[in-house]
């Protein structure tokens, strides 16, 4: 993809063959007990234009895959209480976009969409075997964007992105504090005029560490030992406690 | 500071969960309760998901109960017999109630159904307390000596079949009751992640008649095995148990508790009836509100494994 774009730009402005790399200072975001989000820099250059500060540049953070549930809440007599679960076979557990301009100022809808610029494109299907209808269908797919968006796990943000010294460029992510574990694919994409000139993309690891990554590991793969080690340690808490107490 | 929870997975101010562990323990040391019916509601106030609340609660229950039965044994104060019964009761509705509570993650209707039982459990709880100690209160002093009256145990308990002798109780009856009552409570406390001791005490005293002596004991005894079954149970079907939330919980726990019951010697019965009565319906009524107003938003969006 990314040659046959440079060979498109090749092609039509031959004086001006652009592209953009980018590098993350680092590769491996680590989720340990002391985890509260965490703060993404990438490095980037801008390579063969004059002025490089004349272009467009969109990022694109996309998290792994993962399934999803939406409910509606519905009245019920005089409480409010969840409806019957949709399922999303597949999203983007993370998809987070920084933009130097608004998206749709930078990439005309159709480049938007074969890149999925912007989360409306992404494809999000609803479990075929709901009772939702095609236009419900719509409805629980725009509820998951807009839920998704308010826990903090879908954004689009202008900014983020600062040029440095000439063609070098940094981009300045926040990864929010419910990340979910798993590969992520990191993705810029450089624009001038609304045409899509380079592109470049790097892979970004999010893991479980330390001491949470054991005690996750242990309740989930070995959950009878993880209940009996869970008691254990109450009954000697408890214990030394009520000696810590005692008269 | 910030500390990220293995389990519930998300970032929690540890001071502040240690400070809800010392509240709710300095209610529990000054009214003489357990605590768990106040704490599982305060985590799901916090954020923490219902289903952690409730499993990782039944964990710190087992903390919070070892000295209190460890003192109970040394006085011997515990009916093992009427123990033992309440026990297999208990260990059978746990598994039941974590089965139910397995249901309804999946159906995705555990957290209203939480909700919806400790509105129900409070209400009924508070709303008798209440009723109780205004009595109390605006009885005149002969009225109360008058109270005092020989207990008995209702017809349809002597009726039962296989009755047999309780020797630290001074009863006998047949262990259908004791298992029984076990059973309710059990379920009672695998899916809202209380003892059951609010519960249990009550029964104990007026429905089997035991004596007071080992009232308090033999539920302990009953808490702490059933707690634990229930603990093991619900991180193995629902990896729902958060040590390091107990941990941090049962930390600030111990400490509101010794200085609860310092407090707690210098108020009149009465009062603390009334007063914990006050607070039952009050966190009723804030579970209410919560189910009843309309939701900040109309979807759910979960994650699924």
């Amino acid at each position: 993809m990314r040659i046959f774009f440079l060979a498109l730009t090749l092609i039509i402005a031959p004086a001006q063959a652009a592209n953009i790399e980018i590098a993350l200072t680092n590769d491996r975001v680590e989720v340990d007990t002391g985890f509260a989000g965490a703060r993404l820099i990438l490095f980037g250059a801008v390579t063969g234009l004059d002025d490089p500060a004349s272009v467009d540049i969109i990022s694109v953070i996309k998290g792994p895959e993962a399934r999803f549930q939406v409910r509606q809440m519905e009245k019920n007599n005089l409480i409010w209480t969840p409806g019957p679960a949709h399922l999303i076979e597949s999203a983007p557990g993370l998809y987070l976009t920084y933009a130097t301009r608004p998206i749709d100022d930078i990439a005309p809808l159709p480049l938007q969409d074969q890149h999925r610029l912007d989360a409306d494109y992404l494809d999000i299907a609803i479990g075929a075997h709901t009772t939702a209808d095609a236009e419900n269908a719509g409805l629980y797919r725009s509820a998951f964007l807009s839920e998704a968006e308010a826990l903090g796990l879908y954004r689009s943000h202008v900014g983020g992105i600062e040029f440095k010294k000439g063609a070098l460029f940094t981009i300045t992510a926040r990864l929010p504090t419910n990340t979910p574990v798993g590969e992520y694919e990191v993705a810029v994409y450089l624009f001038r005029n609304g045409e899509l000139i380079g592109s470049d993309a790097a892979a970004l690891a999010v893991n479980r560490v330390g001491l949470e990554r054991r005690i996750y590991d242990f309740a989930h793969q070995r959950p009878v030992s993880y209940g009996i080690f869970c008691v254990a340690l109450s009954l000697i808490a408890g214990w030394v406690a009520s000696l810590a107490f005692r008269k | 500071m910030q500390l990220y929870l293995p389990i519930a997975e998300m970032p929690v101010d540890p001071f502040v969960v240690i400070t809800m562990g010392a509240a709710v323990g300095f209610l529990s040391g000054m009214f003489g309760v357990g605590g768990g019916f106040l704490m599982t509601p305060l985590l799901i106030f916090y954020g923490i998901p219902p289903a952690v609340a409730v499993g990782t609660e039944s964990s710190q229950i087992v903390a919070s109960s070892v000295s209190g039965a460890l003192a109970h044994l040394k006085r011997k104060t515990v009916d093992f017999q009427m123990g033992g019964f309440l026990v297999a009761g208990g260990a059978a509705g746990s598994v039941i109630g974590v089965l139910i509570f397995r249901m309804l993650i999946e159906t995705g209707q555990i957290d209203t159904l939480i909700s919806v039982s400790y509105v129900i459990f409070l209400g009924l709880i508070g709303g008798l307390m209440l009723w109780e100690s205004i009595r109390t209160l605006l009885r005149s002093p002969e009225d109360k000596k008058r109270q005092a009256r020989k207990r008995r145990s209702p017809a349809w308990l002597a009726a039962l079949p296989f009755a047999m002798r309780f020797r630290a109780s001074a009863l006998y009856i047949s262990p259908i009751a004791p298992i029984t009552l076990g059973f309710l409570v059990g379920i009672l406390a695998s899916m809202l992640g209380v003892g059951g001791g609010f519960i249990m005490v009550p029964a104990m005293l007026y429905i089997l008649n035991m004596p007071t002596n080992v009232v308090v004991g033999t539920s302990l005894f009953q808490i702490i095995f059933v707690t634990a079954i229930t603990t093991i149970l619900h991180a193995a079907a629902n990896q729902t148990v958060d040590i390091a939330l107990a941990l941090l919980l049962l930390s600030g726990g111990v400490v509101g508790a010794q200085l609860g019951v310092r407090v707690g010697v210098r108020l009149k019965a009465e009062h603390l009836r009334a007063l914990l009565a006050l607070l039952v319906l009050g966190v009723c009524a804030r579970l209410l509100i919560d189910l009843a107003l309309p939701p900040a938003s109309f979807f759910i969006v979960d994650g699924v494994r």
